[in-house]
């Protein structure tokens, strides 16, 4: 039968993550997000404990831990008011790729500054007209003597301001094959100051510290140690990453969602409005309980997705639905946390609506809501695919 | 240097506490965790021993053969550890606990002993010095800033008025305060070290000492009873109509403090 003991090892990392977190804490988190600074210091920090690279081999610095300790670290930082986007991207994403797929030459480069948090990598692959079909991706890669020069647009890309490199997912002209196929698909280390690319902040509505960007790749070349894996095999490659992906921003959100059912439940405990706690009235308290039942559901199965990845079991299933499940749970969660607060829900010294934007943020992104309903209605349940 | 560092396991101060109805001495049970008051020694020790190629042991005495704690220190860096469990030790006083903490740190042979100067769960404060009187050793209680130079240790010693420049020679029994170092948090590299780090489990066979001389059957100190705190009055509340700060002053002023 499967155990449910959760390891000292693992109780121990949570809680070192934990107290790391709160050094910083929520009021730094929300001041940073205000003002558009980043959360540099608190990532060093984590850096130096091993925790931002907890998921990268051992022989670059890293932790020689999985996705699960990752998931760890997303959801301890996320339940001390400090959600970190880029753990996502930087340690789930471009972490994972190079690991599994960098030659030693490129993890040696790279991976020893992603594992002690001094560098950050991140990652490029929507465009205007490539979002959840990557299969329609232009920005392209020709080949120039031993170069590629890399031409295109892409967007909604985190992060770009904090890390010196990005991978970049474009599409490598192979002769013999037209446009729109996915075999044409290459990944590439770009330097993020590279002389040709310019980048343009979106405005968005997250309240995160991370900020999104807009980039033009205008003929920006990069040398043939920049090509991750061999060209045309770039979508295989981007497939490592995405579970990592999926699951770290699940645990990002059912972090969230435990910091906000902890306030909202000590809030109830203590506000009195009739000469009892507020949570003694089950219009109250119900909606919590059942926040918590979602919350706990989702970090089941979150749990699940990441031993299936460090396992090396399919875990595309588990990933897509832990992602679907904790972004509803969490936004759930706020939701009930800010209505248990009245009007003070929405002030910003209660800490909580600040995060509703990342929250909503994780059910469109890495994958929407939709295409997780697609793929579990197709290969869960065998309809016909509906695109 | 050598630093054994005593380290105490203790229900989780997160979770109210219960005593036992006959004996009046804390309810034990289930998972311990490190004295967060002796996290100050284990750092100090680290980083003395760091500096001299050293090695910390940690030593502590618990019931059940409970090592979470013990776990927290080893991944925080200290090399092993000497864990004295035995049900006869249940009820122990001040003084049995110093009796079997010297017993196990004799067979340690450090160059330094480090304690907190009181644990969060028992708050006597005698430990240190029956320790160090127990082993022979010279005793600093208090130290606030510590250094080791030459086979001498320096140390503030924190005092009402201020503190006191305190030397001995090793080996010493020295209890620092919280804040005489900022500890680290277990790295994830500590943590997973931990796992394999030897933890000599003994009895009280196994130090020579009498059953009957530790414990409730050897204690010393008996608490016969035991009476709720008296709740504090709530206070006065200020609600400001424009003049709170002038009353706040008053206040204040009226307790000599300004």
């Amino acid at each position: 039968m499967t155990d449910f003991d959760e390891p000292a090892e693992t109780a121990m990392l949570r809680e070192s993550v934990a107290k790391v977190t709160a050094e910083f804490g929520p009021r730094y988190y929300q001041e940073r997000a205000a003002r558009g600074g980043r959360t540099i210091e608190l990532w060093q920090a984590l850096g130096d404990a091993g925790f931002v690279g907890v998921n990268l081999p051992e022989r670059y610095g890293g932790g020689g831990g999985g996705v699960a300790q990752l998931a760890v670290v997303c959801e301890e930082t996320a339940a001390g008011g400090c959600p970190l986007l880029l753990l996502l991207v930087s340690s789930a994403i471009s972490g994972e790729i190079l690991s599994r797929h960098g030659s030693e030459e490129q993890q040696a480069r790279w991976l020893p500054g992603l594992a002690s948090g001094r560098e950050k990598m991140v990652f490029a692959i929507t465009e205007p007209d490539a979002g959840s079909n990557s299969h329609r991706i232009s920005t392209t890669a020709t080949r120039d003597g031993d170069d590629w020069v890399l031409t295109g647009t892409k967007y909604y890309i985190s992060g770009v301001d904090e890390a010196p490199r990005m991978l970049v997912v474009a599409r490598t002209s192979t002769e013999g094959r037209s446009g729109g196929d996915s075999s044409d698909l290459s990944l590439f280390v770009v330097d993020t100051n590279a002389p040709g690319l310019d980048r343009t902040p979106i405005p968005v509505e997250v309240g995160a510290p991370e900020k999104q960007f807009q980039l033009h790749f205008d003929a920006v070349r990069v040398g043939p140690d920049r090509l991750v894996g061999t060209a045309g095999d770039g979508l295989r490659l981007v497939f490592s990453g995405l579970n990592p992906e999926r699951i770290a921003g699940a645990a990002i959100c059912t972090g969230i969602g435990r910091y906000a059912l902890a306030k909202a439940a000590g809030y109830a405990r203590d506000r009195q409005v009739w000469g009892q706690p507020i949570g003694a009235h089950q219009g109250v308290s119900h909606p919590l309980a059942a926040a918590a039942i979602g919350v706990e559901l989702a970090r089941l199965m979150t749990e699940k997705a990441a031993w299936l990845h460090d396992h090396d079991r399919p875990a595309g299933e588990a990933s897509n639905m832990a992602k679907f499940a904790a972004a509803d749970a969490g936004l759930g969660a706020l939701d009930a946390a800010i209505q248990v607060h009245g009007g003070n829900g929405m002030a910003s010294d209660y800490r909580l609506a600040h995060l509703w934007g990342m929250l909503r943020l994780l059910r469109i992104a890495p994958v929407s809501r939709e295409m997780i309903l697609n793929y579990v209605a197709q290969h869960t349940l065998g309809l016909p695919r509906s695109y | 240097m050598h630093v054994v560092v005593c380290a105490k396991q203790i229900p989780d101060p997160a979770n109210p506490g219960r005593l036992s109805p006959d004996t009046h001495t804390l309810v034990r049970e289930g998972k311990l965790v490190l004295d967060d008051s002796d996290a100050y020694g284990v750092e100090l020790g680290l980083q003395l021993a760091e500096a001299t190629g050293g090695e910390v042991t940690l030593v502590s005495m618990a019931p059940h053969d409970e090592t979470s704690g013990l776990r927290t220190a080893l991944a925080m860096g200290a090399a092993r550890a000497i864990l004295v469990s035995d049900d006869a030790l249940a009820g122990s006083d001040a003084l049995s606990t110093a009796k079997v903490l010297a017993a196990a740190v004799r067979r340690a042979e450090p160059d330094l002993v480090l304690t907190a100067t009181e644990s969060t769960d028992g708050y006597t404060g005698t430990v240190p010095v029956q320790l160090a009187e127990l082993l022979g050793m010279p005793s600093v209680s208090f130290a606030k800033r510590l250094a080791v130079k030459d086979g001498v240790v320096h140390a503030d010693r924190q005092t009402e008025a201020g503190y006191d420049e305190v030397e001995v020679p090793l080996p010493a029994v020295v209890s620092v305060t919280a804040g005489v170092v900022e500890p680290r948090y277990p790295s994830f590299k500590g943590i997973m070290a931990a796992k394999n780090k030897p933890i000599e489990r003994l009895g009280l066979s196994d130090l020579g000492i009498d059953p009957a001389t530790v414990g409730l059957a050897g204690a010393r100190q008996e608490v016969v009873s035991v009476v709720a705190a008296e709740a504090r009055d709530a206070g006065e509340i200020v609600v400001d109509e424009g003049d709170a700060h002038e009353r706040i002053v008053a206040f204040l002023e009226q307790l000599k403090v300004i």
